[in-house]
């Protein structure tokens, strides 16, 4: 492939990098296939008719800064009142868009870095990647942020091939199980969403320190709820924008820090995410296969672990 | 070559199917938190899932301190844990509500001390709301006798068994106890230097926290008609109070019967050969 001796600072940025290419080209004749499946994984989806055909991976680096950061009082229309009631503003719902870069900014990490490993999928003729590890984190104190996504790329004993390469984070063993209850993994989906709130008067009583009385702090539970509600919501459009049935949801995170954009004023900077894979069903009209047998396993098992 | 069917079978229709979706079809989806497992054991009892379900609540924990030298509850705080846990729930089942489930499976109770504020703490019920396809085999509904959708702490598999043994689950049960153990006067310390040696007023501090605790929980279990609870789990959560302030807290999912018999099929036992 020419293609494949360009270098880095001749790319132009779309489809993928050189190195990438090169690493398909070299794949096209080689005969060994690596993937990041273990044992069991690999057993289980070469059972069913999935044979893995090479690790891939994608990544990008990109710098995030906060963006449009102000207060989140001016922007819901308090003007500059100290005893005013604030209100919570989400960056999915329009209205205040001072994190909607910083959002947009996660989300094309995000989705830049599936999109290249499914890229690399496609040229080693996969129909799917399974066991997907979709991960972000800074490189340094300047907001270098890298996402990589990284799976094992499999193809089907079959004759018809998916519209779309499938991703899913569920690992091999899982993605069997999936198969034969009738639901194929269709897409790794996240949701984000930023929130701010300005602590007001009511919120700074609430929480001040050493009080001995016992109150929920309405202001910040609004604030987490609305967040993660936002990121919930978010996660489900984008699910069924894949054209989904259903999704299996595997990491929720939401992290909640103080800002203080001015002296004596202070802000709450809530980021919720929501990570899982859209499943869809394939046993239309039948039931789906029941077949599952009471075993005890004859081993110790933690009786609250959840496998 | 022939190819066997069933070595066609799975992935030729899992690809086929993933051949026809098209980008932004209408579908009636839903989400879940629940494991592989998990989401197909329960289908397979008979529940669809309906959606993830969550509540939360950014809660400030007064602030108390027991007597140096005295076994006390503290109920300030024993208040606070558990009124702000009933504010998370609350609102799960509420979502739960509108979603017109039957019940919650996979409830997971967490609390997180935040950093940005003294004694602030985010407690959190997550589960998956759940509808069944057929009404109970005793005539009435599946909700509990509240009118309230059913809560569950039971892992999916744990749920699978419990309504194979004809059971079935009617709330989330909890009682909390903030306990302040006190502290040895100095002679009694100095006293008992070298020595193996009971130490009694530890003890009964012990003692009197969980038996608080897990009467509080058969209380609320009474109140459902309940006739037992299951999964049980009896937890110290030293939170953030220091050695001698820990709360004991009991949680479990109170259960009815649904038939008189309750036998399963014999468990066929298996090795697994992984390590894990």
């Amino acid at each position: 492939m020419a293609i494949a001796s360009l270098s880095m600072s001749e790319w132009d940025g779309r489809g993928l990098p050189p190195a990438a290419q090169a690493r398909i080209a070299r794949a096209s004749t080689a005969h060994v296939r690596t993937s990041l499946l273990s044992a069991p994984a690999a057993a289980a989806l070469g059972g069913l008719g999935l044979e893995p055909v090479g690790e891939v991976m994608g990544c990008v680096v990109e710098h995030i800064g906060w963006g449009g950061v102000g207060c989140g009082l001016y922007y819901s229309g308090m003007g500059g009142m100290s005893y005013g009631y604030a209100r919570t503003q989400i960056s999915g719902q329009g209205g205040y868009a001072g994190y909607a870069p910083y959002v947009n900014a996660l989300y094309y990490g995000y989705e830049q870095s599936l999109h290249r490993m499914l890229l690399e999928a496609q040229g080693l003729g996969a129909d799917g990647v399974v066991g997907v590890r979709w991960t972000q984190e800074g490189l340094d104190e300047t907001g270098n942020r890298e996402f990589v996504a990284m799976g094992t790329a499999v193809r089907a004993r079959s004759t018809s091939r998916p519209a779309r390469i499938f991703s899913t984070d569920l690992d091999g063993p899982d993605v069997a199980k999936l198969l034969h209850g009738g639901w194929a993994p269709a897409a790794l989906v996240i949701g984000i969403s930023v929130g701010v709130r300005h602590d007001d008067y009511y919120t700074r009583m609430q929480a001040r320190p050493w009080s001995n009385t016992n109150v929920e702090v309405e202001g910040y539970t609004e604030l987490v709820t609305h967040t993660r509600a936002d990121a919930r919501e978010q996660f489900a459009v984008r699910v069924g924008h894949t054209g989904a049935d259903a999704a299996i949801v595997s990491d929720m995170t939401l992290r909640v820090s103080e800002v203080e954009p001015s002296d004596g004023h202070r802000d709450h900077v809530a980021i919720a995410t929501m990570t899982g894979t859209g499943v869809a069903k394939f046993h239309l009209g039948v039931a789906a296969r029941t077949d599952t047998l009471t075993v005890m396993p004859m081993r110790t098992l933690s009786s609250r672990s959840r496998p | 070559m022939t190819t066997e069917p069933r070595e066609l079978g799975l992935p030729e229709d899992a690809m086929r199917r993933l051949a026809e979706m098209r980008p932004g079809q209408a579908t009636s989806l839903f989400t879940s938190d629940l494991s592989v497992n998990e989401f197909l054991l329960v289908r397979e009892a008979g529940f669809r899932p309906l959606g993830l379900v969550l509540g939360s609540s950014i809660y400030h924990v007064g602030f108390q301190m027991g007597r140096w030298n005295k076994n006390q509850e503290l109920t300030t705080l024993t208040q606070a844990m558990y009124h702000a846990r009933e504010l998370a729930m609350t609102r799960m089942e509420a979502e739960a509500d509108m979603l017109g489930a039957d019940g919650v499976v996979g409830v997971r109770l967490e609390i997180e001390f935040k950093e940005f504020g003294n004694d602030l703490a985010e407690f959190i019920a997550v589960g998956t709301a759940v509808k069944a396809e057929e009404p109970p085999p005793t005539g009435d509904g599946w909700r509990n006798n509240t009118g309230k959708p059913f809560t569950s702490d039971l892992s999916g598999q744990d749920f699978w068994t419990l309504i194979q043994a004809g059971y079935a689950p009617l709330g989330l049960v909890m009682g909390s106890c903030v306990y302040h153990i006190a502290h040895q006067r100095f002679w009694q310390a100095m006293g008992n230097i070298g020595q193996n040696t009971e130490i009694p007023q530890f003890t009964e501090a012990l003692y009197d926290a969980r038996e608080l605790a897990m009467s509080r929980m058969q209380a609320e279990a009474e109140q459902l008609h309940a006739e037992g609870i299951v999964g049980v789990q009896l937890l110290s959560l030293p939170h953030r109070w220091g050695g001698h302030t820990t709360e004991f807290f009991a949680i479990g999912t109170a259960v009815r019967p649904l038939r008189d018999d309750h036998v399963i099929d014999t468990p066929q036992l298996v090795l697994p050969l992984t390590d894990r």
